[in-house]
């Protein structure tokens, strides 16, 4: 390649390479700074991808990839024909699902409330407060959690105290209730933090708008119906498309902390069985295999979700 | 806000009105009251907690669920981890993210679109738990502290952030202090950190509450409990009650402080490990939103 370029250039100007290399002279500097950057990417980031391979390996640690027995596809059939995936499908997609429906909607409908708010000092107030869950970690707001929800909690002393129940409902030891408390809580921490991107599409909708649809006659309602939401749901696309991108992440870190021995069967998912098994009971290579093949049906997922949007309302994330 | 004074004042609209205003008053509540609660337990006393019915103020008055908090070595220490890891982790994050941003926005750089793609891929693909878990092994980062601040140094995400925002600096600035013969570094720490403190202010936010909220790394790498922070500590507290029916923290108690019951330990326990993001938050909320409005136009 080199040299074909040098052929087809006049001297005198510069290809490529040859700016390369007087930029590592002059430009030396910025290189010496970047090189530990690189290094530390190549580590940190474009390892832990190359290890990714160890899924048609049977990898055993202290080895290098390629020197374990290749195995081609066999850790992802064992995990697609062992019956323990319906039960982990089931749950992830379960909540999965109320988190792209009940999940998504809170917040576009408290955005639009709160649009409504007239005062706008209040309205300040309400979305600060609102947003605090999003930064409380996921131990505290278990321990809460345990708090209003355990035996001796407060929604079982309130219960009992109206005389409602006569005995103390086991909300954290019935997996019955898990699928709703995971939802409950969820809606608590994110809806806030989420209705930031709406309230601030809703702000940046243009006034004209509002006076055309006031001198149309439109009341409030019509006005949040036909102007706000329309406004907004090119953002309310996008973020749904991304959400179905995730449609196998089903909290991770909840299930963890709130779920325990007697749930089990109601929160075991696709993130933490591989937790579980990878790094718990060290089947890497079968693990690894189970998150590839989760991440691909997710990038999947995006890209098909995009191409009908773009099909349908011709609006598109990827290019 | 704007539109209302385009509309009609109707009755319909006054009944929505108040409707409304009860709803986000409802709602506000429940989203304040859980901290209320936890507050008031932490400061009742234990056997009478057990009794439940403390809503909103105790009822029975005690510190010593904070004596018996302040007092715990494991806490104390766990206390000390969260910090020094909130120090260590939100400065070289801070610096190591505005510094490649700096790196990928001098305009002349000839590797500057390399780096800034080398850092993009990073963005939407990743090796996932396990491979990143060997790796920590392989490079002895089992219960050392260096997990927690050397694998989050750069990122692209804050990248964006930072070079988005020295890209609006004025170029001539750099220019001439590259003509007068300045080093790179001196540029970025004499001109480009003066000048960037908002954004700086901004990463650090959100890297400083990662860090002190952080406690799934602290369980994968902390085996041996010596760096283990507050929030690992809480996480114990909280599965070691429900999952050994409270008998061994009752049993350790017991001697020190008789009253104490796990309940009210985990209560004053949450209380200090939330206070410092309560405490930071009214003053950083700007930060907050700076952030996530910067992130959407450039994610």
């Amino acid at each position: 390649m080199q040299r074909k370029t040098e052929k087809l250039v006049p001297s005198g100007s510069q290809t490529g390479f040859d700016k390369f290399r007087k930029s590592l002279r002059t430009q030396r500097e910025l290189w010496i700074i970047s090189i530990p950057i690189i290094l530390w990417v190549l580590l940190f980031a474009y390892y832990p991808m190359y290890g990714i391979l160890m899924a048609f390996f049977d990898y055993t640690p202290g080895k290098e990839i390629f020197q374990c027995p290749f195995v081609g596809l066999k850790h992802f059939k064992s995990f697609l024909t062992n019956p323990a995936i319906w039960q982990l499908l089931r749950n992830t997609l379960a909540m999965s699902a109320l988190s792209l429906t009940i999940g998504f909607i809170a917040p576009i409908i408290f955005a639009l409330l709160l649009n409504e708010v007239g005062h706008l000092k209040i309205k300040k107030l309400v979305q600060t407060v609102s947003y605090l869950p999003h930064f409380i970690s996921w131990v505290v707001t278990g321990s809460m959690v345990y708090m209003m929800l355990s035996s001796e909690g407060i929604l079982n002393g309130m219960l009992l105290g109206l005389g409602l129940t006569d005995k103390a409902i086991p909300f954290l030891t019935q997996g019955s209730y898990y699928w709703t408390i995971y939802i409950i809580v969820n809606v608590w921490k994110g809806i806030g933090w989420s209705s930031i991107i709406y309230l601030s599409s809703i702000s940046g909708v243009d006034d004209e708008l509002y006076q055309a649809g006031a001198i149309d006659g439109l009341g409030r309602w019509g006005m949040a119906m036909h102007i706000t939401l329309p406004s907004i749901a090119p953002t309310i696309l996008i973020l749904w498309i991304l959400g179905i991108g995730g449609i196998l992440n089903a909290g991770f870190d909840y299930h963890l902390i709130i779920g325990n021995s007697a749930t089990q069967a109601y929160w075991d998912v696709i993130d933490t069985y591989t937790y579980r098994y990878g790094v718990q009971q060290g089947y890497y290579s079968m693990s690894t295999a189970v998150s590839l093949m989760k991440s691909v049906i997710g990038f999947a997922l995006v890209v098909l979700t995009n191409w009908i949007s773009k099909k349908t309302t011709d609006m598109s994330i990827l290019y | 806000m704007r539109k209302v004074a385009y509309i009609k004042r109707s009755t319909g609209g006054m009944v929505f009105d108040i409707l409304n205003g009860v709803f986000i008053t409802i709602f506000t509540i429940l989203v304040v009251y859980p901290f209320l609660n936890i507050l008031a337990i932490s400061f009742n006393d234990g056997i009478d907690a057990v009794r439940g019915g403390i809503y909103l103020w105790p009822r029975k008055f005690s510190l010593l669920n904070y004596e018996y908090v302040f007092s715990n070595r494991d806490l104390l220490r766990g206390a000390g981890v969260s910090v020094l890891r909130v120090v260590v982790g939100t400065v070289t994050g801070v610096l190591g993210s505005a510094l490649l941003g700096y790196i990928v926005s001098v305009r002349n750089f000839y590797g500057r679109k390399f780096m800034r793609v080398l850092f993009l891929i990073t963005m939407y693909f990743g090796g996932g738990l396990i491979p990143t878990y060997l790796l920590m092994l392989r490079l002895g980062f089992m219960n050392s502290f260096a997990v927690y601040w050397v694998p989050s140094i750069f990122s692209a995400f804050y990248m964006l952030l930072a070079s988005s925002y020295i890209q609006n600096l004025p170029e001539a600035l750099f220019e001439s202090a590259r003509i007068d013969g300045s080093s790179e570094m001196r540029i970025f720490f004499q001109i480009v950190v003066p000048l960037s403190i908002p954004m700086l202010a901004c990463i650090a936010v959100y890297i400083g509450v990662g860090q002190w909220n952080s406690w799934f790394d602290v369980s994968l790498y902390s085996k041996d409990g010596k760096w283990d922070n507050l929030q690992i500590i809480l996480y114990r507290l909280l599965n070691q009650a429900t999952a050994l029916q409270k008998m061994m923290e009752q049993q350790r108690v017991a001697e020190k402080m008789k009253t104490l019951q796990p309940q009210t330990v985990r209560a004053a326990t949450t209380i200090v490990v939330v206070l410092p993001v309560i405490f930071i938050y009214p003053f950083f909320q700007k930060y907050f939103v700076s952030g996530i409005t910067i992130g959407a136009v450039k994610g």
